[in-house]
This record gives C-alpha cells, sequence and structure tokens, in this order.
C-alpha cells in the first residue's frame, strides 16, 4: 500500500474521551480495569443494569456526556452507538486542524469521508423497538427510531453532523473491521476519491451485546467487554505535507487472510494459519522485513483460545522475543472498534512511555526501546484476520 | 486490448477518449480531489464472468433475464409472517428458494436464510462462469458482499427469545450466526477463497459499493477474482419500520408514475463473479460485460431524505462517468434506483436532468418487479445491467401508468425495449445519504484505465 499519514485522532473509550485521556492512560499503565471492575459491581453502567448478572465483565466509557462535546440539541433521537462515533469525529477533526471551532478549515468537507467499521449495529435501537413490538404491537413503534436499526445509520449521522460529503463507507468485518478499513481508506485516498478520511471503528455497549458475550461464556474465561469509538485522521503524505499537518505516524502495511476450520460443522474458530499469513503479507506489503518491527499491538482478550492462536501466530512470524501488548485487558473488547483502538495504542507506544498490560502475562519483557515500527493485530471469530503495519513519522528505510 | 480474450464480442472504439474530457479533467461541480499523480500505468480491466441471482423473479441467470425481458412481478402478500394487523402486507419474497437445493446439511445448520441465498447465488455464479469449485482456493480471490442487516432474523429469534423468554431461553447456539460479517465469510468457504472476506453495509447502496470496491481490489493488484454482490432478506421489524415511516405502498410500487405510492419491500441476492482480464483471458473465460468506473457521495443531510437539490447524487453520477472516461453523452441507459418514493423519485429526475441535459437517456427501475431489496437491490440491478448489455434489452418499468410531470423522463414502460446498449449506468442513491452509481459497459467499449 502507499502510506497514509495519521494527522490527527479522536477517542472516546473506557480510558475517557479525547487524546489527553488516552495517551495520559496509556502512560498510567491503562487505568480503566479497576474503574470497570467497580462499575459493574455497583451496577452503576450507563447503558444497562448489570446487577443482574453477577460477575458480569463489562467497561464503558467512563461518565459519558456527548452534550458536553455536541451541544443539547438533537441528541434526544441519538443512540449510544451515533454519539460516540459523533464525538471521536468531532474530536478528530478537530484534533488534525481540519477543523478550527466547529468550522471547516478551508471548505474541505466535500474533500473529507468517513470509513468506519462496526461489527452488530445498534442493538440498543433494535431491541427498543423490538419490545415494543413484541410487548405492545408493531404498530406503535417510533418511526423516528427506526433509522438507527440500520447497520450504516451510525456513519450516515456522523456524515451529517460533521459535514463529510466525500466517501462514507461502513466496513463489518467483526473485531478485524477497523484494520479493514484502513485498507479500504488507502484504496479511495489512492483513487482521490477523498483527501482526508476519518478512519476506525465504533461499538456500544447494550444489553443485547453483553448478554450475547456472557452466554458464550466470554466473562467465565476472564474477558472484558469494552465500548468506544476511535477515529484516525488520514491523508496522503502530500496532502498532509501541503497543508503544514502534524504527523503523527503512518500506516505502511496491510494483510489480510481467511483460512477455514477443517471440521465441517465448524463455524467459530481461531486460526493461527490466518494470522500469520495476514502478518506475513502485511510486512511484505509495508515490506519491512520482520526484524524491523519493535512490538505488536495484539488484540489478545482474554478468550483462551483466540488468545493462544493469535499469539502462537505472532511468535512463528516474529520470533518468541518481540514484546506484545493488549490493550483489550484493560480497554475491553471493542469488537468492531477494536483495531482502531490497537492503532491509537501504536501511536502511543511510538511517543514513548506507553504502558499496556503484556499478551503473555505481567511477567514478560516489556517493549525495551521506543518502537519505530509496530504491528497491529487482530484475529476473527471465523478464520479470518488482518494486520497492519504503523511506523513513526520520518522513519528511513 | 479487451478484445484478446476469447468469446469477447470485438472491442469498439474508444468512446470519449479524445475529447478532452479524460478519467481525470477537471470537473464542473464534483469537487472532488484528483487521484495522486503517479506513472502513466494502465491499469487492469475488471470483467464480469458469472452471475448469480436469487429473486422473487427467477432463480439463475436464465429465469432472472427472462423475467426481467418479460416484466414479471415477483411481488404477492407478505406469507414469510403475519402482516395482517400492519396496513401494508405485500412484498417482493422469495418463494421459491430452497437451501436443501443449493447447500450441503452442514452449511445450513451453521448458517441463516441470508448468508444460505448468497451461497447459492455465489455457487450459480461460479457454475455460470464456467469455474468448478475450488478453482478459485487461495489468497488471490477476495469476497466483498454488500448487505443492510444480513441476518436479521436470526437476530429477531434471539430477541425473541430474551424479551419474551427471558435471558435463561436465548438460545446459545443461534447467536455465532448472527452479523453481517458471516456473509462473505460463508462464501468464501464455499467457493475456496482465502484472501480479504468483507462486509460493506451500505444500506441501499451496499451493492454498487461491494462491487465498486471488489472491482478496486482487482485494479489495484490485490486480488485477481472477486466474488461480490448483496444478499438481504425480508424481516419483520425491518418491514414494520417502513409502515411506520409511511414509506410504503399498498399493493405495487410504481416509479416515476404520477399516483406512486412508495416502495415495496423485497429480497434476495445477486452475486458476480469479477476477474481481471489476465485472469478472464489465461482460463478462456467468456466474458459479459465489463465494470467501469464508480462514484460515491455523501448528502450529509438527512438520514433518510435525499437532498432536495441532489447535489450529491449529481456529484456521484459524474464522477462514475469521468472515472470511465467517457461523457454522459456515451451513456445509453439508466438502470435507476427508481424506489418509487415521491422524494426518491423526483431527486434522480433531477440529477439526470443535470447530468444528461435535454437527452432523453431511457431509464427504468427493476423495483417495479422485485420491490427495494434493500442492500441486495443495486447488486441485482448491476446483474440487470449485465443482462442489458448482453442482450441489448432495457427492463421495463412495470405498472407505469400516469407520467409525473416532476419525473419527466423517458421511462422504459410496461415492455422491454430493444436498444444500443454499449454503456449503461447504475444508480444506488440510498438513506443516510449514501449515493453509489456504476457504470458498466460491453467489453472493450471502455477506454483502457489508467493513472496520468
Amino acid at each position: 500500500m502507499k502510506p497514509c499519514a495519521v494527522t490527527g485522532f479522536g477517542v472516546a473509550c473506557p480510558f475517557g474521551v479525547g487524546r489527553a485521556a488516552f495517551l495520559d492512560a496509556a502512560r498510567a499503565g491503562g487505568s480503566a480495569t479497576p474503574r470497570s471492575a467497580q462499575a459493574s459491581q455497583r451496577a452503576t453502567l450507563q447503558s444497562f443494569d448489570a446487577s443482574a448478572y453477577p460477575g458480569a465483565r463489562v467497561v464503558e466509557v467512563p461518565g459519558f456526556d456527548p452534550a458536553k462535546y455536541l451541544g443539547d440539541k438533537g441528541l434526544r433521537s441519538l443512540d449510544r452507538l451515533t454519539k460516540l462515533l459523533v464525538v471521536a469525529a468531532r474530536l478528530a477533526l478537530h484534533d488534525s486542524g481540519l477543523k478550527r471551532d466547529g468550522a471547516w478549515a478551508d471548505g474541505a468537507a466535500e474533500t473529507s469521508g468517513i470509513v468506519v467499521s462496526n461489527a452488530y449495529g445498534s442493538l440498543e435501537a433494535i431491541t427498543e423497538l423490538d419490545r415494543v413490538s413484541l410487548l405492545e404491537d408493531a404498530r406503535y413503534i417510533n418511526p423516528s427510531r427506526f433509522p438507527l436499526t440500520v447497520a450504516n445509520s451510525a456513519a450516515g449521522y456522523a456524515s451529517i453532523w460533521e459535514e463529510l460529503r466525500a466517501v462514507n463507507v461502513s466496513v463489518s468485518d467483526g473485531n478485524c473491521g477497523s484494520l479493514d478499513a484502513a485498507a479500504c481508506a488507502e484504496v479511495l485516498l489512492d483513487q482521490g476519491r477523498a483527501r482526508a478520511l476519518l478512519v476506525g471503528g465504533a461499538e456500544a455497549m447494550s444489553e443485547a451485546l453483553f448478554l450475547a458475550f456472557h452466554k458464550l461464556g466470554a466473562s467465565e474465561g476472564g474477558a472484558l467487554l469494552g465500548e468506544g469509538a476511535a477515529l484516525l485522521v488520514l491523508e496522503t503524505p502530500d496532502s498532509a505535507r501541503a497543508r503544514g499537518a502534524s504527523v503523527a505516524g503512518e500506516i505502511v502495511g496491510y494483510g489480510t487472510s481467511f483460512v477455514p476450520p477443517e471440521r465441517e460443522a465448524a463455524l467459530v474458530h481461531p486460526s493461527p494459519e490466518a494470522m500469520a499469513r495476514a502478518i506475513e503479507s502485511a510486512l511484505s506489503d509495508a515490506d519491512v522485513p520482520a526484524g524491523a518491527i519493535g512490538a505488536v499491538v495484539s488484540g489478545v482478550s482474554g478468550l483462551r483460545a483466540f488468545d493462544e492462536a493469535e499469539l502462537s501466530a505472532i511468535g512463528r512470524v516474529l520470533g518468541p522475543e518481540i514484546p506484545v501488548v493488549a490493550p483489550k485487558l484493560a480497554l475491553g473488547e471493542t469488537l468492531g472498534a477494536g483495531g482502531a483502538m490497537g492503532m491509537l495504542s501504536a501511536l502511543a507506544l511510538m511517543q514513548g512511555a506507553a504502558q499496556f498490560p503484556h499478551a503473555r502475562g505481567p511477567a514478560a519483557a516489556p517493549p525495551r526501546d521506543t518502537p519505530r515500527s509496530v504491528l497491529v493485530t487482530s484475529l476473527g471469530y471465523y478464520g479470518n484476520a488482518s494486520a497492519v503495519v504503523m511506523r513513526s513519522p520520518n522513519t528511513g528505510r | 486490448m479487451g478484445s484478446s480474450a476469447r468469446g469477447l464480442p470485438r472491442g469498439g472504439p474508444c468512446v470519449g477518449a479524445f475529447r478532452g474530457e479524460g478519467r481525470f479533467a477537471p470537473t464542473r461541480r464534483c469537487s472532488l480531489v484528483q487521484p495522486r499523480a503517479t506513472t502513466a500505468t494502465v491499469l487492469p480491466r475488471v470483467f464480469v464472468t458469472g452471475v448469480g441471482v436469487v429473486s422473487s423473479i427467477g432463480l439463475g441467470r436464465e429465469a432472472f433475464y427472462r423475467s426481467l425481458e418479460s416484466g414479471r412481478s415477483g411481488i404477492s402478500p407478505v406469507a414469510s409472517f403475519d402482516a395482517s394487523q400492519l396496513g401494508r402486507d405485500f412484498a417482493g419474497e422469495v418463494k421459491e428458494f430452497d437451501a436443501r437445493d443449493h447447500l450441503t446439511n452442514a452449511e445450513r445448520r451453521r448458517m441463516g436464510r441470508c448468508s444460505s441465498m448468497a451461497v447459492a447465488a455465489a455457487r450459480m455464479a461460479l457454475r455460470d462462469a464456467g469455474l468448478q469449485e475450488r478453482q478459485l482456493a487461495g489468497r488471490r480471490t477476495a469476497v466483498v458482499l454488500g448487505t443492510t442487516m444480513g441476518e436479521a432474523t436470526i437476530l429477531g429469534e434471539l430477541e425473541h427469545d430474551w424479551i419474551v423468554g427471558g435471558v435463561g431461553a436465548v438460545r446459545r447456539s443461534l447467536i455465532p450466526k448472527y452479523g453481517s460479517t458471516l456473509l462473505p465469510i460463508h462464501v468464501a468457504r464455499a467457493v475456496g477463497a482465502e484472501g480479504m472476506v468483507l462486509t460493506l453495509p451500505a444500506a441501499c447502496a451496499a451493492g454498487n459499493y461491494a462491487i465498486g470496491f471488489a472491482s478496486d481490489l482487482i485494479r489495484g493488484g490485490r486480488a485477481d477474482v472477486v466474488v461480490t454482490g448483496a444478499a438481504e432478506l425480508i424481516q419483520e421489524l425491518q418491514f414494520s419500520g417502513f409502515v411506520r415511516l409511511a414509506a410504503m405502498a399498498p399493493q405495487k410500487c410504481q416509479p416515476f408514475d404520477l399516483n406512486r405510492q412508495g416502495l415495496i419491500l423485497g429480497e434476495g441476492a445477486g452475486l458476480l463473479v469479477l476477474e481481471s482480464e489476465a485472469h478472464a483471458v489465461r482460463r478462456g473465460a467468456q466474458v459479459r460485460a465489463e465494470v467501469g468506473g464508480y462514484g460515491l457521495s455523501c448528502d450529509a443531510y438527512h438520514i433518510t431524505r435525499p437532498h432536495p437539490d441532489a447535489a450529491g447524487s449529481i456529484a456521484a453520477m459524474r464522477a462514475a462517468i469521468e472515472r470511465s472516461a467517457i461523457s454522459p453523452a456515451d451513456v445509453d441507459f439508466i438502470n435507476a434506483h427508481g424506489t418509487g418514493t415521491k422524494h426518491n423519485d423526483a431527486a434522480e429526475t433531477k440529477v439526470v436532468h443535470e447530468l444528461f441535459g435535454d437527452r432523453r437517456v431511457p431509464i427504468s427501475s427493476m423495483k417495479s418487479m422485485l420491490g427495494h431489496c434493500m442492500g441486495a437491490a443495486s447488486a441485482l440491478e448491476a446483474i440487470g445491467c449485465v443482462f442489458t448489455l448482453e442482450t441489448g434489452t432495457y427492463p421495463p418499468t412495470i405498472g407505469y401508468e400516469t407520467p409525473d410531470p416532476e419525473c419527466d423522463v423517458h421511462v422504459v414502460a410496461n415492455a422491454a425495449q430493444r436498444g444500443k446498449a454499449d454503456v449503461v449506468v447504475n444508480n444506488s442513491l440510498a438513506f443516510g445519504g449514501y449515493n453509489a452509481v456504476a457504470v458498466f459497459a460491453r467489453p472493450g467499449v471502455l477506454p483502457p484505465a489508467g493513472a496520468p
């Protein structure tokens, strides 16, 4: 792929909202987990009453207050997913300097777009309408809430709120989606379909999402379910330079693979083979040798079979000594947003002093030096896997 | 270059190539930036070599083509759930599809109906392309599909379990079968693809999004073959939602008609095998059509209504034509978005007038026959475009009775028409302000695609 410059980001995640909240928490070693444990014990989640689920391991965006960023007007018609995404979009546009005080810097609305991954849509809105339909009468469902049930609704609203008139692309590939969004964005930028793209993912906490996670035994296994939205501003290095934007890092390689399970009846399966192939093709796409990678931001989340498959593939391609961090152990599994949270974690690592949980346990070696090239990996639930290579700005080859 | 593949019609003249309107020429209203200048390489052409259809007007290419030619309606009373109390009870349900005819027992056990339709259509498309199963096995084959909601009926069942029966009633085994992510996973497994698997949930423009991105993967050298298209099914909640939005017509969908009363929901799957020219030539494939350029834009205006001045739709359509290195004068036929709602058809008319001026390009909406198949709509309509290119026939807009001065376009009314069919345009102007317009052409007609 041709390098894409990261010129800013916006995030709403269990570390908090905004660049400073994310980077501060990363430097402090990720402070979301203790807060979440307290939150779920006290059953004071914003999105649902967790007291019915003893042992629930859930973490939300703490005290999420969208009005602080978006004003009060028009929020009532939106669901949590949309609010998380729009807040991240607004922050990202300001962080990159494309917008100042709510206004586009130079009429860039026509050349700016969004590519956003989401795995399960707005289960909050779907459940709300299903409750009315099943417990009362389908004729009473609220038509103004219906559009929220459509999978690309949040991205559509982000365009409306932030006036993004170039491309608007929604991507769905489970927890690999955010990394795939980066690959889509590179194609779209290369073709001149936009000059700047907000790229990442969003997933909102809801009782339905938690219930699915819980029923599948994820919380018993120790996995934490998270939520949030993370968007990186991607531009071609030329256009970043042309407008004098500061570049936090670059995305320089992408790889993906699908390997079906051997057993005909199987559906869910962790594939180390797919992960290894995705990593190899990302390295070759970036034209960097395995030895140049300083650290890996993995998708390790506490689901044992998946964690083992991912770690074995990473070890196979990059060697057993490579430092591997697991931000999801602090941020929770954020599914469609997971890869974007991973890319932000990679930026934090490349800035130095970030401390994320270690994927191979607390005793594993931390990243030795500030890494200049970082691999971000995601292993899907169905035999799919994706990987992205990021590097510090101005890193010579 | 296109005429070297076996079975290809002779390449026509490079329409529009020497008119100073090359694909990267500055545009009048579309202010999208120009592609990154690189070397002057010619990009590989992208061919449609097979299509597969699961629809309310026929299974498979031949049945589908016959129905498009004869103007058959697939709209009938809803049978999959009780719609009697909703005030609307007609839809384009796929009633003759039986997953047992197309899928193994194990496949049927592990997937929902939406994926079943997608897998069945993929198998048909492969056969249509003259490919054996497993012949595409490997990392150079990708699967990129569109949908709006994917396995909506699985989610409906899970929600029913939970809301009516409580947490304990939720069937654990159903949970992993939900998610729009699954469609390309199931298809990849069926065809042996090991490259990218991706879903683009772009609402009613999803088919064009998927086909467009699939063509990008091939042009960019990331894949040799992409199995693409879209699938969607009608589910009770969406049906009720469209009724509550007052968007649904009682019994028929009448695009561009003065008395049109709204849309009718439909469902189905339309899948296409796209191949690079080199891959198609190497195996001596029969080429059905070429995928030209496509245009995307976002209205950024309203979540369900099109922008009244249609600027976004105009930009998308203009970009599709320019990126095909042709001019509007080269377009022979428009496969309309044509939902049959007041807003859409009037806005789409504005787009056509803006692009084509006084020239009355024939236009038709397959939604009059199929209903609005949401995510699958533009994929089925893309196959309709292939039909037009292969047969020189414009499918009819059935049920067209009274012209609407607000929709002053040349509607192919009630009966199919024969006509020039070198270049056709597939419009989709979707929910969320998503506009995606794609150009399809007779192989060899379009100028070669290249970076400047």
